[in-house]
């Protein structure tokens, strides 16, 4: 993807005022992610991932689900590799998008 | 919807509660949010809750069986949240008594409709007042009705006069606890008969009924008015088989 790329994500302007600190605290969830990793902590990182799934489209970010429930699945299988993918893709995605209120 | 109707949370992930918080005030509601079923039954003691919304993977309760638990002793409407989104999960939700079972993640806007929706179908059609309660005890905010000797008792065991008017409304109140009710449900239920126009018997009957239960007619705690829809009994409502 071109670095500068922004990926458009329409979100419901109901929601204006809350998915700004949403998208802040996927941030979070990153360090946490990759601390975790580093810890080899799977029960953390399951969790991180199913609250991303369970919250992410409910915000208006459909991808954050997807990621979220890839990160629990690798967690629950103690897969470092995909919890690492997941972490790349969770990075780049907060990197690229751009949120339009409608 | 009636003014401000009050939904509770009950959901152990912060953001699902913000997003719920945010987006039904904005829509008019009242919400409280709780991490847990530990802080349920404060939270009802506390204020009228007109539908809970409630997520099955808590941390200290299945919420299956919070959910079983509740419909034991309430009529408050519930909604289910789940990530695990099974139909297994679903079927057993709604046969626990749940009026409804959304999966996460969930739009707030399909939240809403659903809860409207079954606001509005419990309010539109409550059940006729529960017939097989005719041995029962209903304890509700220190008070308690026998029901087979038709005797209300107070917190000291003081026994009051109920007319037979006042006694088949206050348990067509306590059958149906923290829900509106309309004069023409209330009359219907109470006296088996549709209201006329100009009937004030119900609304005669509230005022005696709320000077028996010590209910302050300026300043109601038990028995509240809903401008221009009807009434709603305002209070925690046990039913038991035993008086003590």
């Amino acid at each position: 993807m071109d670095a500068k790329a922004k990926l458009v994500i329409k979100v419901d302007r109901d929601l204006e005022d809350i998915a700004p600190g949403y998208l802040e605290n996927r941030r979070k969830d990153a360090e946490m992610i990759s601390v975790a990793l580093e810890r080899s902590d799977f029960e953390a990182l399951k969790m991180i991932g199913h609250r991303m799934k369970g919250s992410g489209a409910g915000y208006g970010f459909q991808r954050i689900t997807d990621i979220g429930t890839q990160l629990e699945q690798a967690a629950t299988l103690q897969n470092r590799q995909t919890a690492r993918d997941s972490l790349d893709q969770l990075v780049d995605y907060l990197d690229a998008i751009e949120v339009v209120y409608v | 919807m009636t003014i401000s109707d009050h939904i509770l949370v009950i959901d152990d992930d912060p953001e699902i509660c913000q997003l719920v918080n945010d987006f039904f005030q904005k829509n008019g509601f009242q919400v409280t949010s709780i991490p847990s079923s530990k802080g349920l039954q404060d939270a009802l003691d506390r204020q009228k809750v007109d539908l809970i919304v409630l997520d099955l993977m808590l941390p200290d309760e299945d919420g299956l069986v919070v959910c079983r638990n509740l419909r034991s002793r309430s009529n408050i409407p519930v909604i289910i949240l789940s990530a695990r989104g099974e139909e297994m999960d679903r079927i057993i939700g709604l046969e626990m008594g749940a009026d409804d079972y959304l999966p996460k993640p969930f739009h707030p806007r399909e939240l809403l409709a659903r809860v409207k929706s079954v606001l509005r179908r419990t309010r539109a059609a409550p059940e006729e007042v529960d017939e097989d309660d005719s041995h029962a005890f209903y304890r509700f905010a220190g008070w308690t009705l026998d029901v087979a000797t038709r005797q209300l008792y107070s917190s000291r065991n003081e026994k009051i006069f109920l007319s037979g008017g006042e006694f088949s409304l206050l348990r067509v109140f306590l059958n149906h606890p923290n829900r509106v009710l309309t004069r023409d449900q209330l009359l219907a239920f109470s006296h088996g008969r549709e209201i006329e126009p100009y009937d004030r018997t119900i609304d005669m009957q509230i005022s005696r009924l709320r000077r028996r239960l010590n209910d302050d007619p300026k300043s109601p705690e038990l028995i509240k008015t809903v401008r221009s829809l009807g009434y709603v009994f305002s209070a925690r409502v046990e039913r038991t088989d035993s008086k003590s």
